[in-house]
Formats: C-alpha cells, sequence, structure tokens
C-alpha cells in the first residue's frame, strides 16, 4: 500500500512545537499535472541514460509501496526533528 | 518461565538494561533454546520487519543527542533493487572511481542474486558499539 499519511515534526531550541500531517492521496492528486510532467521528465532521462523506464517505474513503485513503517527520529539538546510514513 | 528469562526480567527492573536490550537478550535466548520434542507444534520464528539504527550520545555543548530510525526492510530490498538499473557505463565509472580511491571492487561483479542473498541474511545483523559518550545500535526487529 502507498504512504497515506506522512508527519513532520520540529521542535525548537526554544521549546515551540511544529507538526504537520500530510495526507498523501489528496496532495498526490492536486499536484497530478505536476507529476505527469514529471513522470514524462523520468521518462526522457531515461530513454537519454538507456535505463528501461518499466524497470525504473518498477523500481520506483517498490520503493513507494515500501515506504509506511519507516520513522526516523533525530533529537539534539531541546531542539527535534521527527519524520514518519505511515 | 525459566531462571534465564527471569534473569533478564529483573536486570531489566534494575534498570541495568533497556528494554530493548532486553528484547534481544529474550530472543537470543528463545534461538538459542533446544530443538522441541517430537511431535510438538513447531512455530516459525517471524521475520524481522524493520532495520533499527538507535544512536545515543553526550555533548557536553548541545545536551544529549539521540538518533532514532526504522526503516522497513522491504524499503531496502526495494532500494538495492533499484541498483539493477544502472547502465554498465555508469558501473564502469564507477569502478574507475573506486579505483582512483584505492578501493579495487569491481561493481559489475555484483549480480542480483548475490544482492538478494545480502538482502536475505541483513535480518540477523546486529551491531552494538559502545563508547563512554556514545552507544550505537544496529539491528533488525
Amino acid at each position: 500500500m502507498i504512504p497515506q499519511l506522512v508527519t513532520v515534526g520540529y521542535r525548537r531550541r526554544d521549546g515551540r512545537r511544529l507538526r504537520l500531517y500530510v495526507p498523501v492521496l489528496p496532495i498526490l492528486l492536486v499536484l497530478s499535472p505536476l507529476l505527469l510532467i514529471a513522470v514524462l521528465g523520468g521518462l526522457v532521462a531515461c530513454l537519454a541514460t538507456r535505463v528501461s523506464p518499466l524497470g525504473a517505474l518498477r523500481g520506483t513503485g517498490h520503493l513507494l509501496w515500501a515506504l509506511p513503517g519507516t520513522r526516523i527520529e533525530v533529537e539534539q539538546g531541546r531542539t527535534a526533528v521527527l519524520v514518519s510514513v505511515r | 518461565m525459566n531462571e534465564q528469562r527471569r534473569q533478564i526480567l529483573q536486570m531489566l527492573v534494575e534498570g541495568k538494561i533497556t528494554a530493548d536490550e532486553a528484547e534481544r537478550l529474550i530472543n537470543a535466548l528463545e534461538r538459542d533454546q533446544p530443538e522441541s520434542p517430537p511431535g510438538a507444534t513447531s512455530r516459525p520464528k517471524p521475520r524481522p520487519k524493520y532495520l533499527r539504527v538507535l544512536v545515543t550520545s553526550e555533548d557536553d555543548f548541545d545536551g544529549p543527542g539521540r538518533i532514532n530510525v526504522r526503516v522497513p526492510l522491504q524499503l531496502l530490498r526495494a532500494g538495492v533493487r533499484l541498483t539493477s538499473l544502472i547502465p554498465p557505463q555508469a558501473l564502469t565509472q564507477a569502478n574507475a572511481e573506486l579505483r582512483r580511491s584505492g578501493v579495487p571492487i569491481d561493481l559489475t561483479q555484483l549480480k542480483p542474486q548475490h544482492i538478494e542473498e545480502l538482502i536475505e541474511h541483513l535480518d540477523d545483523i546486529t551491531i552494538d558499539v559502545d563508547q563512554p559518550d556514545a552507544k550505537v545500535q544496529v539491528f533488525c526487529e
């Protein structure tokens, strides 16, 4: 399953917190025109570098499908960053 | 509950080990258990799903630091499979650069089946680095 929710959290040195919840599917739908251009750009890049476009598409799909469950937390003193993919 | 398991839990209660360490010790204990008697139902060991990297450090200037990364093993597999898309001319250039840097590795000899084997055995990886002011743990869970 593709990622559904990406959470980005940030805690500043002064203790202020910022947490963003990014719903992936609605964002993808909104950005779909740009996504189409990106796919076309990727296709051209594949042809230019003689990489199989189908293989690249499949590989990217596998990466996307495997992303849920990823969690990265970095804390240093009072500052912290969190990225979580669900 | 057997004696060794009880000792591990006791160390956890006393704060001598962390919860992660206790879990890994118990897992290791279960791995070392003798084969179950014939006739008993054998439960297959669940395969790890994530690669965890934990780093804790003490910094006098910035305060304590902590890095906690959890990456699905499936993501590593997908990423490594992407390497099969690298065109041969790029591999040749990478080989030349590696040789120039004193690392004579021939990447063209790395076949997809070798990479698959590497990933399959990644499940058993456990790395612990202890220093007075920092600790690094890499393991699968």
